[in-house]
């Protein structure tokens, strides 16, 4: 029986790991490095790295850092942030990640994704999808370059049309939901589920034990948290910690 | 010492990292002419069996040197991940026959839409019987599993791990010096050390 | 250079040796760090019906001063055996703590989940200050190259002004902490010193980036918290009676607490330090001071303490590597400082004699408990040469 997956979303900006809100107002965490060996320490079954400066001008993927956090970890790790070549791609498989997660090149450049899939497999790449709730007309769009620019596209139409590149995992975020605390959104998420045949990974508002029982009850088996792993309790300070697997 | 084999297929440096890790010494090697030195060897690999094949043949030297030090010299060798199924005779997913050291085939997971391919994420390896390279293991030992196609050992004897999806299918093999894990220990925390460390007492 | 053979010379107590900096011994062998824990334990009546009643004292005042506030005190944590045990009795003495951690980026798991068991079992919140990564990196890097023994100074030092400057944010006059003289002993004067103007001369001369992020205890800061703000610094430890392994095994039943199985591992930094820097560049082994205590207190008989005393210590596969990793050192750069020379805290600029010039005044101080006596004892003292 393949584990439930339960994966921590840390977000490098720098050298240094930050948390949002809302994709807003980073907030310091501490060390990448000494981070992921604490995550290794508490043998974390995978875990996600996204850089979430790599929209910003001249931003490089920092190659040198990625592989001291690669050395870091004994368990499958995934990293987004700035990947635009397959040249790019491959750098990062090279370092020791397992996979990679593309946002905004598969908005701008849906071949080069698939000659990344093409050249190293799909279960290789995932798509991270970023998505808001627009209040007025109660619709969620999908939002690239770290939320700063709405494609206009509705969320449940992107991840459908995801499914002809051949990606092998989505990694969806609500935006809204996104270091809050609030809880997952549910209901988008069992939208989506139904309608895309890779696994989907859910991410956004987890605030508690409850919200991942909660999640894995709908069958939904994979799911990233952030705000949880990186404080003691909401609004409180920075502690790197991981729920007991046996918890939930 | 341990022999990483690289021909150009995989990343090895996870590998290494771990035996570094565990404080066994190892090194990554793609000359031929050192690899026939080797105490040791791990034949690691990702992607497809054809690509892997056709690459391991290609480097001048280099499959005969493999074919000499499992089966004459026959030292410790243990295949990860398409290494492990390199060791079939071939795969539903190429066509290039694989090295055959073991008597076995590499076999496609069952379609139906229910079952997702790649098998991918941590599940449970049991150990079922004694062995050198399954030492310490408990019966639920979770290993993280990446791959599309299963391997299926023709004698069950060969047979030292399995692992259920969908399906119930030979997740480690092993015949005299030969092993295989269908797993990637280098991600696999403790018990991928485990693994990695009992390799390096064989 | 000292190697660590056995001497001759042990007192008849504990283990120290005469290899300790400003050790003596009386006509019975005893020495005098085991009448200097003896006088402490009369003065704080440690574990006696005098330690409880002085302790009840301090509590009613914690909870008198602090009635209004949202916490009535302050508890540092580190996830360790004796902060983490305060935590516990804080609770039982019905304080409403904030516990307060300096996240120097170097915590291990072992730290960072104890800590998030504890005060969430007891539903106590926590204050984090995380200092800049590069910034830590760049200060222990100037110590390595210094060649001093102090490699950890800046984690004790940015402690004590995380607990006082949050102290202040908060408005909180009492700060509780878990240090026990009877189960860890006095570290011996000289042996190694710390202050703000110690780490900030290494940094200056050794470093390379500025301090931005570095919560370096000034004497301007340290006077501040202790006049102005007339903050109470406590150590409920010294009045009670503390044994770490019945406490263990009250936070692991309590919490789900778990005991590392040693000294300083829930830090990578002071790790390297207790069984990398000091024992293999300096030679000195800091397990003397906890066994000694235990030998004190009667827990473990003196042969047993010497053979574990005698056995090498093996540090962690990987934190070395790590730690060259961090600091960005090359394996040659490091085996040089290793190799390099050694220097001590009296190459470098330090307020110690401005300590020792104001020892009447810091006497009192202690007396009122603004500062601790271990503090006097350790800073205001001159320094004895003995030969």
């Amino acid at each position: 029986m393949l584990s439930k997956r339960i994966i921590p979303c840390l977000l490098l900006k720098d050298h240094r790991l930050v948390k949002t809100k809302k994709f807003k107002n980073p907030n310091y965490i501490g060390d990448p490095c000494n981070t992921i060996r604490i995550f290794n320490e508490l043998e974390v079954d995978e875990l996600i790295l996204l850089d979430i400066n790599s929209h910003s001008n001249n931003h490089e993927i920092n190659y040198s850092l990625l592989k001291d956090i690669a050395t870091e970890a004994f368990m499958p790790m995934s990293y987004g942030g700035g990947i635009r070549t397959l040249d790019q791609a491959r750098k990062i498989f090279e370092i020791g990640f397992e996979k990679i997660i593309l946002n905004s090149l598969i908005f701008s450049s849906p071949s080069t994704v698939k000659k990344i899939v093409d050249e190293f497999g799909s279960q290789a790449v995932a798509a991270s999808v970023d998505y808001k709730h627009n209040f007025f007309n109660k619709k969620n769009y999908v939002y690239i370059n770290s939320g700063k620019i709405n494609t206009g596209i509705l969320v449940l139409d992107y991840c459908k049309n995801l499914m002809n590149l051949e990606i092998g995992e989505i990694f969806l975020t609500s935006i809204n939901r996104e270091g809050t605390w609030s809880g997952f959104d549910i209901e988008t998420i069992e939208k989506i589920e139904k309608n895309v045949n890779v696994p989907l990974i859910a991410h956004g508002g987890c605030g508690s034990s409850e919200d991942i029982k909660t999640l894995l009850k709908l069958d939904i088996c994979s799911l990233g948290i952030g705000s949880l792993v990186v404080y003691s309790k909401k609004d409180k300070g920075v502690l790197i910690n991981m729920p007991n697997r046996f918890n939930v | 010492m341990i022999t990483i084999v690289n021909y150009g297929i995989g990343n090895l440096g996870s590998m290494l990292n771990m035996f570094r890790h565990i404080g066994v010494k190892a090194t990554i090697e793609s000359d031929p002419v050192i690899i026939q030195k080797a105490e040791k060897l791990v034949l690691p690999g990702v992607g497809s069996f054809d690509a892997a094949m056709n690459n391991i043949n290609s480097i001048a030297g280099l499959r005969d040197v493999l074919d000499y030090k499992a089966l004459a010299e026959r030292i410790p060798i243990l295949g990860v991940c398409l290494g492990m199924q390199l060791l079939t005779r071939f795969s539903e997913e190429g066509k290039e026959p694989g090295l055959g050291w073991i008597p076995s085939r590499t076999c496609r997971f069952p379609k139906h839409t229910n079952l997702k391919v790649p098998h991918m994420g941590w599940n449970v390896a049991l150990p079922n019987k004694p062995n050198l390279l399954t030492k310490q293991l408990s019966d639920n030992s979770r290993f993280y599993f990446v791959h599309s196609y299963y391997v299926k050992v023709d004698d069950p004897v060969h047979s030292i791990m399995r692992t259920h999806y969908d399906i119930d299918f030979d997740s480690a093999i092993e015949k005299d010096n030969i092993y295989g894990v269908q797993f990637h220990p280098e991600k696999s925390h403790k018990n991928g050390m485990q693994i990695l460390k009992n390799f390096s007492l064989i | 250079m000292k190697t660590l053979e056995i001497t001759s010379h042990i007192c008849s107590r504990c283990i120290y040796d005469n290899r300790i900096s400003n050790i003596s011994f009386d006509k019975q062998g005893v020495c005098n760090y085991c009448h200097q824990i003896d006088s402490l334990a009369d003065e704080y009546g440690t574990g006696m019906a005098k330690g409880e009643q002085l302790l009840a004292k301090i509590i009613e005042d914690i909870r008198h001063v602090g009635k209004k506030k949202k916490y009535d005190c302050i508890i540092g944590v580190s996830g360790g055996t004796d902060s983490s045990y305060l935590l516990l009795k804080a609770k039982e003495w019905k304080l409403r703590p904030l516990a307060v951690h300096y996240d120097n980026t170097w915590n291990s798991a072992l730290a960072t989940m104890n800590i998030k068991k504890v005060t969430s079992a007891l539903d106590i919140d926590l204050f984090t200050y995380v200092v800049d990564n590069k910034e830590v990196d760049d200060i222990k890097k100037s110590f390595l190259l210094a060649g001093v023994a102090e490699f950890d100074a800046d984690t004790d030092i940015a402690f004590v002004q995380v607990l006082r400057s949050t102290a202040a944010k908060y408005g909180i006059r009492y700060i509780l902490e878990g240090h026990s003289f009877i189960t860890e002993g006095i570290s011996p004067v000289g042996s190694n010193y710390l202050d703000g103007a110690y780490v900030a001369d290494i940094h200056d001369r050794f470093g390379s980036k500025k301090r931005k992020t570095f919560p370096n205890l000034t004497f301007y800061q340290f006077m501040k918290w202790i006049l102005v703000y007339r903050q109470k610094f406590i150590r409920p430890l010294w009045y009670i009676d503390y044994s770490k392994e019945s406490a263990r095994q009250e936070l692991i039943i309590k919490t789900g607490w778990q005991y590392y199985g040693g000294h300083h591992l829930e830090n990578r930094a002071s790790e390297f330090a207790h069984t990398v820097w000091l024992p293999k560049k300096f030679k000195v082994d800091l397990r003397n001071l906890t066994l000694a205590a235990n030998v004190r207190r009667g827990v473990m008989d003196k042969k047993t303490a010497l053979s574990l005393y005698n056995q090498t210590i093996v540090p962690q596969l990987g934190l070395i590597d790590y730690v060259k990793k961090r600091i960005d050192i090359s394996d040659a750069q490091y085996h040089q400082i290793m190799s390099g020379p050694i220097r001590t805290w009296r190459n470098f600029y330090t307020y110690k004699k401005r300590f020792e010039r104001l020892r009447p005044l810091f006497y009192l101080l202690a007396k009122a408990n603004l500062v601790p006596t271990s503090f006097y004892l350790k800073y205001c003292l001159p320094e004895k040469i003995i030969q």
